[in-house]
């Protein structure tokens, strides 16, 4: 299966931006917008009559100054349009948001919360999940999920656990390598090409640690494509020829990326696919960094927002989130200009005008346009054990 | 009194219980439901263990060395002009966070001293023994120390060590007879209020401390990182280990600050 | 060695150690792009305050934090003065129960109370309220502020009030002109860290701020990820705790 490629947009770049404010003037007036023709559109329009006058508080990661932009400049006044104050609550950790609806929890509150929406993935969801913290039953019933390709499991799972229309995806992740062009004109294509660059520049290599996010990311990736035993037997075989001999790791992505930045390793990854445009637009990356793929393609997530039971304004949220689920805006985000971070509608279900909204975004150097094929996540189940098994086997 | 001791008790001992609480009941409930699972599973991990010896080495090392640097610092400062006085507290009001950054922007490898000199000769950052986080550590707490201990050597210290040195004592006696007994108390409060710092914060070891072993703190912090809610039970028993300790250090260092004030 | 070289060199030796680390943040704050194996940066540049400004809503965190610092500071002062003339300018109170409520905020790990602050402050009421987050504050600066003045009430303190109630003044005049003057430094160093404690409280403004907008809140994700803005930010944090800091070192030199 493949992501929806950007084709070059020349010309077309300067008519598809009067589309682009066409299309949101045009989506955004009144209540409604892309209704489907079943009955869920009552019950959406009676929703969105009872957020008109709510503040959503959407918490999110806040250190990213170009994922703020787009949600300051393009969703916030969007919202607005609607008659929904958004706010955007920033916080450091997904797992900070989770924490303050688990005390709401234990303190009894039940529908004063003052979380309304989260930018949630992976464990954080799967935790709240389990302890019954999220709003249920909703997704479906937006009017722009019917452009969303629920079959498709790298959205109807995530990170191997259902998401049981618990929350609405919202962006793409994909596992990207990058290197420094100048220094690295040929990255490895494969974990076994890794090795062999590894056994003739020692010292150039590493990743960060698990439970690190991306280091455990990593390690799946070698064991989907290994097998459990052979993956670690890989990383044995890794280390010492990693950097500081294996003995030291980084602890973050962001750690891995300062070591990359100053020269230190040749190679850096990251789940979110527009990293290496955000990295140089912010000055971290010399301009000659590229992203590539290891083993013909990448491991793809999606990162979605859910709703916690207890909210306050469960109805703007809703709004919200079919909002974030709109054509338009989706195709400003996936514009390399905004972010460059690939969408979560599938394209057969887009109609021609929408789909025009996507063809005009020009190429970058900095993203890859092919995701190549989609590997498939682990069972959420086997996460932990892999994280205790490394930290045996390969850190002590 | 009365004031003071009734907003800690409201708002921060109900708080603690709170943290106590949720050690139990990661999910509130009713006391039925408690179960001692968080505290098990931090009990009979190793890496516990090892987190809590390298943290009691860490704390001991950073605050005896803040101690003697804080002490040097405040005689060093002491009579001086607002300038000299401010530059040398400058590390008091910068966050934790910003010194071990600035470390690592300094001290890390391809740093700002790796441009300079070529390269370290020394690991500094990351390196096991945790000289590191000790290097941050003294270079926010002496500070810190020489301006609790630089309130007590006003004027009147003054005049009592030039009476000394009438009298005829050396360097050494002033020291011990005069200085010490003036700065005697707030040093060694000082000195508490450092260890039980570095025993619960996280925030440096996670920036500047090796992988392995975490500190008490930093385990706490990590156990929230994989399952938050169940990551919760454990690190509040974890950080309630650390707040015990830390208390039972300070209760041994006023004991024997009592008994050599003969109280 | 002679006394002026000798004040020259330990100004130098100080300089050395405490402007220049910190002052890189600064330099950092303006470099756009700033990479190995280059001393200085590549590039010179706004961005980072651009950012903080803009998308990072430093303005409105300035201001909360502010406020929230200055309403703290006097609150520690107002409810520290009493209890650490009740203390009768003793260090280690007799009682040990006292010594230890009061010792608690700063013997436990501040991120201890994090866990049970949302859910406490919830059924109190006072959740998400600027109330709620001053009291916060306050709980964790009181010890800090209680211990400091405690050390100032001295003797000489309580002789010199002897003295100016000997000669007849009232209780509000000793207070202004004999007790206030002498506990000056106190006062200062108080006030200071005070302040400081909570200008720079993350876990307690995250737990009960419900999503308030303090200056440590919006910083700390940055930090990591966008270097530059993060020492923008640092920057802006920094520059009012070092203004707090002057004034607290004016009023050291103490009369006494």
């Amino acid at each position: 299966m493949r992501i929806l490629t950007k084709r070059a947009g020349g010309l077309a770049a300067v008519s598809a931006t009067v589309a682009l404010v066409a299309a949101l003037a045009l989506g955004a007036c009144g209540s409604g917008g892309d209704e489907p023709e079943d009955g869920s559109s009552a019950s959406f329009a009676e929703l969105q009559s009872a957020a008109e006058g709510q503040t959503v508080r959407w918490w999110m990661f806040g250190g990213d100054a170009r994922i703020n932009a787009y949600v300051d400049d393009e969703v916030i006044p969007a919202a607005e349009r609607l008659g929904i104050e958004l706010e955007r609550v920033p916080v450091t950790d997904t797992a900070e948001a989770v924490q303050r609806v688990v005390a709401q929890r234990r303190a009894g509150q039940t529908d004063e919360g003052k979380v309304d929406l989260i930018w949630i993935n992976g464990e954080n969801f799967a935790a709240g999940k389990d302890a019954r913290l999220w709003l249920e039953d909703w997704v479906d019933e937006l009017p722009n999920a019917d452009l969303v390709d629920f079959e498709d499991p790298t959205i109807a799972t995530d990170l191997g656990v259902p998401t049981d229309f618990q929350e609405a995806p919202w962006s793409r992740a994909a596992f990207v390598f990058a290197a420094d062009s100048a220094v690295t004109p040929d990255p490895p294509s494969s974990f076994g090409e890794l090795l062999d660059y590894a056994r003739n520049n020692p010292g150039r290599i590493t990743y960060p640690a698990p439970p690190d996010f991306t280091g455990t990311s990593f390690v799946k990736q070698v064991v989907l494509a290994k097998g459990e035993d052979a993956a670690f037997a890989y990383l044995e075989q890794l280390k010492p020829l990693m950097w500081e001999e294996g003995e030291k790791f980084p602890k973050s992505e962001a750690e891995l990326n300062d070591l990359f930045a100053n020269g230190q390793v040749d190679f850096t990854m990251s789940f979110d696919p527009s990293f290496v445009r955000t990295a140089v637009v912010n000055g971290q990356f010399p301009r000659s960094t590229r992203p590539f793929l290891l083993e013909g393609g990448a491991l793809v997530n999606t990162s979605y927002v859910t709703i916690p039971g207890d909210a306050a304004n469960p109805e703007g949220a809703q709004v919200v989130a079919n909002l974030l689920l709109e054509p338009a805006l989706q195709a400003t985000k996936a514009d390399p200009r905004t972010l460059g971070i690939p969408t979560v509608l599938d394209p057969a279900r887009l109609s021609p005008s929408q789909r025009r909204l996507f063809e005009r975004a020009p190429e970058s150097p900095h993203l890859l346009d092919d995701l190549g094929d989609v590997k498939q996540e682990l069972p959420a189940a086997r996460v932990a054990p892999l994280e205790e098994r490394w930290q045996r086997e390969i850190l002590r | 009194m009365v004031p003071a001791l009734g907003l800690l008790a409201v708002f921060y001992a109900g708080a603690l219980v709170g943290a106590l609480r949720v050690s139990f009941l990661p999910l509130g409930g009713n006391i039925g439901d408690a179960s001692p699972a968080a505290w098990q599973a931090l009990f009979s991990d190793p890496a516990f263990v090892d987190a809590l010896v390298f943290t009691l080495r860490i704390t001991a090392v950073s605050t005896v060395l803040a101690a003697v640097g804080g002490v040097l610092l405040a005689l060093a400062l002491r009579g001086r002009g607002t300038g000299i006085r401010v530059i040398g507290a400058l590390p008091v009001p910068v966050p934790h966070l910003i010194v071990a950054t600035s470390a690592v922007l300094w001290l890390a490898p391809g740093g700002l001293a790796d441009r300079l000199l070529g390269a370290l000769p020394l690991d500094l950052i990351r390196d096991s023994g945790g000289i590191g986080v000790i290097a941050v550590y003294v270079y926010k707490e002496a500070p810190f120390i020489a301006l609790l201990v630089l309130a007590t050597m006003g004027q009147s210290l003054r005049g009592r060590e030039e009476a000394a040195m009438v009298f005829g004592a050396g360097g050494l006696q002033r020291a011990a007879w005069v200085l010490w007994p003036a700065i005697r108390t707030p040093l060694v409060l000082g000195s508490v209020i450092v260890a039980a710092f570095a025993i619960g914060a996280f925030e440096v070891p996670l920036t500047v401390g090796p992988n392995y072993p975490p500190t008490l703190a930093t385990y706490a912090f990590e156990s929230t990182q994989g399952d938050v809610i169940a990551g919760e039970g454990r690190a509040a028993a974890a950080l309630l280990v650390s707040g015990v300790l830390a208390t039972a250090l300070a209760a041994v260092a006023v004991r024997l600050a009592r008994s050599v004030e003969g109280g | 060695m002679a006394e002026p070289l000798r004040q020259r060199l330990t100004q130098a030796v100080l300089v050395g150690l405490f402007v220049v680390p910190l002052a890189v943040i600064a330099l950092q704050a303006v470099a756009d792009s700033w990479r190995a194996p280059s001393l200085l940066p590549q590039q010179l540049g706004w961005r980072g305050f651009e950012v903080a400004f803009g998308t990072g809503g430093a303005a409105s965190a300035i201001v909360n934090s502010l406020a929230v610092a200055l309403l703290t500071t006097a609150i520690c002062l107002l409810v520290g003065w009493p209890a650490a003339r009740a203390l009768g300018g003793r260090l280690l109170p007799r009682n040990g129960l006292i010594a230890l409520l009061i010792a608690l905020p700063l013997l436990m790990p501040t991120y201890l109370a994090g866990f049970g602050l949302t859910e406490w402050f919830i059924r109190l009421g006072i959740d998400g309220t600027l109330a709620g987050l001053v009291l916060a504050h306050v709980v964790l600066a009181l010890p800090y502020a209680i211990l400091i003045l405690l050390s100032g009430f001295n003797r000489t303190v309580d002789e010199l009030e002897e003295m100016a109630s000997t000669t007849g003044a009232g209780p509000l005049r000793r207070l202004l002109w004999v007790t206030l003057p002498s506990m000056r430094p106190a006062l200062g160093a108080a006030a200071l860290l005070s302040f400081l404690v909570s200008w720079s409280q993350y876990g307690s403004s995250l737990a009960v701020g419900a999503g308030r907008s303090t200056l440590p809140i919006v910083m700390l994700p940055f930090v990591r990820s966008d270097p530059q803005v993060g020492a923008a930010f640092a920057v802006l944090f920094v520059v009012p705790a070092l203004i707090a800091l002057t004034f607290a070192a004016r009023s050291q030199r103490s009369p006494l």
